[in-house]
């Protein structure tokens, strides 16, 4: 195709993608974000070079905060995952933010119902219990395509909201309550339900270990299992599976019960890995970051969890930031999609080429 | 206390209330109408209306003019759709993800805006919004008035802009060779067309009128900007078009029932009936997913929607 | 006399591959030109040269003795060049009139009423019935193609390009067609007509043969035979391939179709009441216009589609509980009509297509995941005995040509297809050479004693594989004729709808 011609040369669509495309992308992508977040800082009245700096100290500055980073990038490589996952079936699913609400409120469900039970039985159940709920809501959305055509992007956005106003009753009004407590959150969990603690006087928790693991094991399903032909399959061509006998509800249906069960991991571990109790603003905005590092990841798992780290960075620096330069950390976010939108840009642009026409004689 | 929603008075501050609440998404709808039946589903409409709401407000704040305000939001719409155009239809990048990043773009840009604006959260200064515009004569209709005629001047525009979109789509050159876009693009474009540039214009528009539904969030109704404050009329919007069956009247049909529930549950939490409000925030999200499982009979979606064209 | 179009020495190229390659041509006034070539010959990019689709990397197009170059469809038709593509390019919710009037005209009012005038004065010059206020979608094939010419003529075309306009007609419909041509260059018009059937060649006035690119040679069509045109096509003899004789038709039923009924989405009749039976080593040819319900019969049989009514028996089990994956592990294979929509997965390598639908199946498996040794060496094998043209299995389907794909879902199908094998369409758009192989695979198949249905819309081939034919119309068999008593002009009459027993 022809995107633009003028006297002698034309940009064309490449016919295949080259890996100096996709790295010198990458760069291209990586040096115009920074170059932006410049920019927003300078417009935020702070010497970039400083800020930038006091990121980077927030972020690797010391074993603490190398730990703090690994924290924060644990439920963002979990939702990034289920992103990807699901994208790679080409279903939209958008709703890794409020499948993370159902797999904490789920888990936090099953873990009050054995109350002070010893801690080798309480990490079973709550691992088994946010990944059921998140199952369970991202299996609704999935069915709600699957059997009325509801458009999942749509669905799975309402379905947001919905969870997010649910775990607000449930906090405010409901038997979740902390007693006597003001604020719209649970009683703090017990110390036998709280995740194992790896290094000593850090925050980083056992859930870390644990995403990276299914990172590994989402590779092998996805490239050598079945299933995960079936997911790459569905990807590129739905309906020529669909030909093959492949039930196509059914699929849909796996697709976002293992996608949402993967998201609900990631709000049992914020839970009871780092908040120590259930409450609604810190679970937000998960789900959303992980469609990014989904697609920064290009859909792979082993890509995701370089993503996730990348972001897990950013957002552990962007609080001594703050404090540094009092640059405001909501910058954060407006550079999350920065990079985005620059990835995408760059990626695209890579896939066309300039060419040289011969002589129109 | 159910009974006093029946008074004549409540009902007439109920119908009254559902057309100012649907101005907002009735504008969204229906530039988002024009861009869809162009074959493009934008996603971004929710970011696109936030950055209309925040430039609206910044614009008002800073000049003191709602007029300002409201052309700052369509320019940040505009800004916003060309960006969007340019990456879905130039470099033809995935629709979806594309209306997601720039939902994204969005929120983070305007919420760190005003924190670098405004560093002290409690501090964020209000704007004096705009008033009603009655209608001479009309307005004092009994209870018709009320409800139609003693609105901002915002509304009526969103409402005129029904027929206006009607005609556009149905009796110009350009509104059929977008519906022609839309349908089967490869028509138009071997008659020697630019399928391209109408849909940089139908998208274009869609934006203006993203950040004209983003400004009524501030300019006419609230006097301080919120991060998030759209809280997902964008992607309501896009409900209320597939509901709507992608016709105008059936758009305006759908957006006032929508904000008929809203304005309800504002009234009953304004009787004092005791239902945890969260229940009645969350009814319109529920109330689109049973619209977009009901709506079998409503329309047939551009047969394009959601594909970029690509000569072969 | 001079040239209406005349081009010189055109090329185009396609990375590596020359699509056209010093290509020189002219067109006269009011002349019927055919350009004739396998497919692959370069026709269609020629033919998008003229129309602006493409730019030339080479060459001059000279109209009406002035140079022109074409950077888009816009400035062609300009040059009063006109196309009708070979899928025709309407909108099928739009009326006939918003169909031929949408992209012409000034200004923002949509004026219909002059519009409407000037469409009716060009269907009555040309002998058109047309009515402007129907749906596109509710015409029938026919006259959609009157559509596109009227829209052609629209635009003010004066040189008009058809793209194998017959190729979804019945016999009856392409005769009108020719009809309406003649008339047309009796009027002044240029006419350049791509085909590759023999028997529209030989009413056209000049022919211009391509093969790989280049013109072979142009001809007056008056002093040449279908032979010679054929041999200057393919550049050799063509050896056709015919079905031997079988006596008798005792052979047991395979599949029994008793009295099945469908409907699509809009509750309109696709298989109205059907009852056919496909025999071992035997095959039925199926003809008829596409749409009639071929499809939803391939896929009923195949078990990708449900039936309302009736009942199909595999080996005398009914289907009707049975998925499309269980009927294939019975011994059925499925060449479906559109192979990249619904019979390849794109993004996947040859090795992981070959295995399309297997993917559980022990073979495939080692454990849990997926034996990914074996299936490479199966391809491996797939890609020898198939002669497919690629760097190994592990390449993306994506950038196989259409005969290379194809052969992939042949090598898939046909190891599945042990008792019955269901091909529609299954030579479409392919090379001569690769249609010779194709066909040569189904008649082993037959050979071997596999029940085989076969559809197709070059009548000639059906003529020469099939034991028997059927013609389908409306989702109805109109009858089922011995192949030697078939003939084109009564299968023709039976695909315009005439049962067997009334047509002469």
């Amino acid at each position: 195709m022809t995107l633009l011609a003028w006297s002698g040369w034309r940009i064309e669509r490449r016919s295949g993608r080259s890996s100096f495309a996709l790295v010198s992308a990458l760069l291209s992508a990586g040096a115009g974000a920074v170059l932006c977040c410049a920019l927003l800082f300078l417009a935020a009245g702070a010497d970039p070079i400083a800020a930038f700096a006091a990121l980077a100290k927030g972020s690797f500055g010391s074993t603490r905060a190398i730990a703090d980073t690994l924290v924060r990038a644990t439920p963002l490589i979990l939702t990034g995952l289920a992103t990807a996952i699901a994208f790679r079936a080409r279903l939209w699913n958008i709703g890794a933010e409020g499948q993370v609400f159902a797999g904490a409120m789920f888990a936090f469900w099953c873990q009050s119902a054995i109350g002070a039970a010893p801690a080798y039985l309480q990490i079973p159940v709550i691992v088994l219990g946010s990944l059921c709920g998140g199952a369970l809501f991202g299996a609704l959305a999935g069915a709600l395509k699957a059997r009325f055509q509801v458009d999942e992007v749509i669905a799975t956005v309402m379905l947001n909201y919905i969870i997010i106003y649910a775990l607000s009753l449930l906090l405010q009004q409901g038997p979740w309550t902390e007693p006597g407590g003001f604020f719209e959150q649970t009683a703090m969990v017990p110390d036998q339900a709280k995740l194992p603690i790896l290094i000593e006087k850090t925050r980083l928790h056992l859930g870390f270990v644990l995403a990276l693991v299914l990172a590994a094991i989402l590779h092998v399903v996805l490239h050598h299992s079945p299933l995960g032909y079936e997911i790459r399959a569905a990807g590129s061509n739905l309906r020529a599976l669909q030909v093959q006998g492949v039930h196509a509800g059914r699929l849909i249906l796996v697709v976002f019960a293992l996608s949402g069960a993967i998201a609900g991991l990631a709000g049992a571990f914020e839970v009871y890995g780092v908040q120590y109790r259930l409450k609604s603003g810190t679970l937000g905005g998960l789900g959303y970051t992980g469609i990014i590092i989904a697609i920064l990841g290009q859909l792979s798992p082993r890509a995701v969890v370089i993503a996730g780290l990348l972001f897990g960075a950013l957002l552990n620096g962007s609080t001594l930031m703050q404090i540094r330069t009092g640059v405001p950390s909501a910058l954060i976010y407006a550079i999350e999609a920065i990079i985005l939108m620059f990835f995408l840009i760059a990626w695209a642009i890579s896939q066309f080429r300039l060419r040289r026409l011969r002589d129109v004689d | 206390m159910w009974t006093d929603l029946l008074e004549a008075g409540i009902i007439v501050s109920v119908l009254a209330a559902a057309i100012r609440i649907a101005t907002p998404i009735l504008f969204t709808a229906l530039g988002e109408l024009v861009a869809e039946r162009a074959g493009i589903y934008n996603m971004g409409l929710e970011g696109m209306m936030l950055m209309g709401a925040f430039a609206g407000w910044l614009g008002t704040y800073h000049s003191g003019s709602a007029l300002v305000g409201i052309g700052a939001a369509v320019l940040a719409g505009l800004v916003m759709s060309l960006l969007f155009a340019f990456m879905v239809i130039t470099l033809q990048i995935e629709q979806i993800v594309t209306g997601l990043a720039l939902n994204l773009l969005a929120s983070g840009l305007s919420t760190f805006w005003l924190r670098s604006a405004f560093s002290d959260v409690n501090k964020v200064p209000g704007i004096s919004i705009l008033q009603n515009a009655p209608i001479p004569l009309l307005a004092d209709i009994p209870y018709l008035g009320a409800v139609l005629f003693d609105q901002r001047v915002v509304t009526y525009a969103a409402l005129l802009a029904v027929p206006a979109v009607w005609l556009f789509l149905y009796r110009s050159r350009l509104g059929l060779e977008i519906r022609c876009i839309g349908e089967n693009p490869k028509a138009l474009d071997i008659k020697g067309h630019s399928v391209a540039l109408r849909q940089y214009a139908a998208v274009l528009f869609g934006g203006a009128m993203a950040g004209l539904g983003g400004a009524c969030l501030t300019v006419a109704a609230t006097a301080h900007f919120v991060p998030d404050m759209v809280n997902g009329r964008g992607w309501l919007a896009l409900v209320i078009v597939i509901a709507g069956g992608w016709s105008p009247g059936r758009v305006l049909a759908a957006a006032l029932i929508f904000s008929f529930l809203d304005a309800l549950q504002l009234q009953i939490q304004g009787v004092g009936i005791q239902i945890p409000y969260q229940l009645l925030l969350a009814m319109p999200y529920v109330a689109a997913i049973l619209a977009l499982m009901l709506r079998r009979k409503a329309g047939r979606a551009p047969t394009m929607l959601g594909m970029s064209y690509r000569r072969e | 006399m001079t040239a209406r179009l005349s081009i010189s020495n055109l090329s185009k190229r396609f990375g590596p591959v020359i699509a056209n390659d010093g290509v020189s041509l002219e067109i006269r006034p009011g002349e019927l030109h055919c350009l004739l070539g396998e497919n692959g010959a370069g026709k269609s990019t020629l033919s998008s040269c003229l129309y602006g689709l493409y730019q030339p990397d080479q060459g001059r197009i000279v109209i009406d003795g002035e140079e022109r170059r074409f950077r888009s469809p816009a400035d062609a038709i300009r040059a009063s060049i006109g196309m009708v593509h070979q899928h025709f390019v309407l909108v099928p919710t739009f009326t006939v009139l918003e169909n031929i009037v949408v992209g012409t005209g000034a200004g923002w009012r949509l004026d219909t009423r002059a519009a409407r005038r000037r469409v009716s004065e060009l269907c009555q010059r040309n002998g058109l019935q047309l009515n402007l206020d129907a749906l596109v979608g509710d015409l029938s094939v026919g006259e959609q193609q009157w559509v596109e010419i009227v829209k052609a003529l629209y635009l003010g075309a004066r040189v008009l390009i058809l793209d194998e306009p017959t190729a979804v007609l019945t016999p009856q419909e392409s005769e009108r067609l020719f009809t309406l041509l003649q008339q047309m260059t009796a009027d002044g018009l240029s006419i350049i007509l791509i085909t590759h059937k023999m028997n529209e060649v030989m009413r056209s006035d000049r022919v211009t043969v391509l093969r790989r690119g280049r013109v072979v040679g142009t001809v007056e069509t008056g002093s040449i035979t279908r032979e010679e045109l054929t041999q200057m096509m393919i550049g050799r003899q063509l050896k056709q391939i015919e079905a031997e004789d079988r006596a008798g038709s005792g052979a047991p039923a395979v599949v029994t179709i008793s009295a099945v009924s469908l409907r699509d989405a809009r509750r309109v009749a696709v298989l109205d009441n059907l009852s056919l039976e496909l025999r071992a080593g035997e095959v039925l040819g199926l003809a008829g216009v596409a749409g009639n319900g071929q499809r939803e019969l391939f896929e009923a049989i195949a078990g990708v589609r449900r039936t309302e009514r009736g009942e199909i028996r595999l080996d005398g089990k009914s289907v009707a509980n049975l998925s499309a994956a269980d009927i294939a592990r019975r011994g059925v294979g499925y060449v479906p009509e559109d192979r990249f929509r619904d019979g390849l997965v794109p993004d996947l390598t040859i090795a992981e297509n070959i295995v399309l639908g297997q993917q559980w199946q022990a073979p495939w498996r080692r454990g849990v995941l997926l034996d990914a040794a074996r299936m490479r060496e199966h391809a491996a094998r797939s890609i020898a005995d198939f002669s497919i043209a690629t760097t190994g299995p592990g390449e993306r389907i994506r950038r196989l040509s259409g005969g290379n794909a194809q052969k992939v879902i042949l090598a898939r199908e046909l190891a599945k297809a042990t008792r019955c094998l269901l091909c529609n369409q299954p030579t479409r758009g392919l090379d001569v050479g690769v249609i010779e192989y194709v066909h040569g695979q189904i008649l082993r198949k037959r050979q071997d004693g596999v029940a085989i249905l076969l559809a197709s819309e070059e009548l000639e081939d059906l003529m020469r594989l099939s034991d028997r034919i059927a013609v389908i119309f409306r989702g109805r068999i109109m009858g089922i004729l011995p192949r030697h008593s078939a003939s084109i002009a009564l299968l023709g009459q039976m695909m315009a709808g005439t049962p067997l027993e009334q047509a002469a």
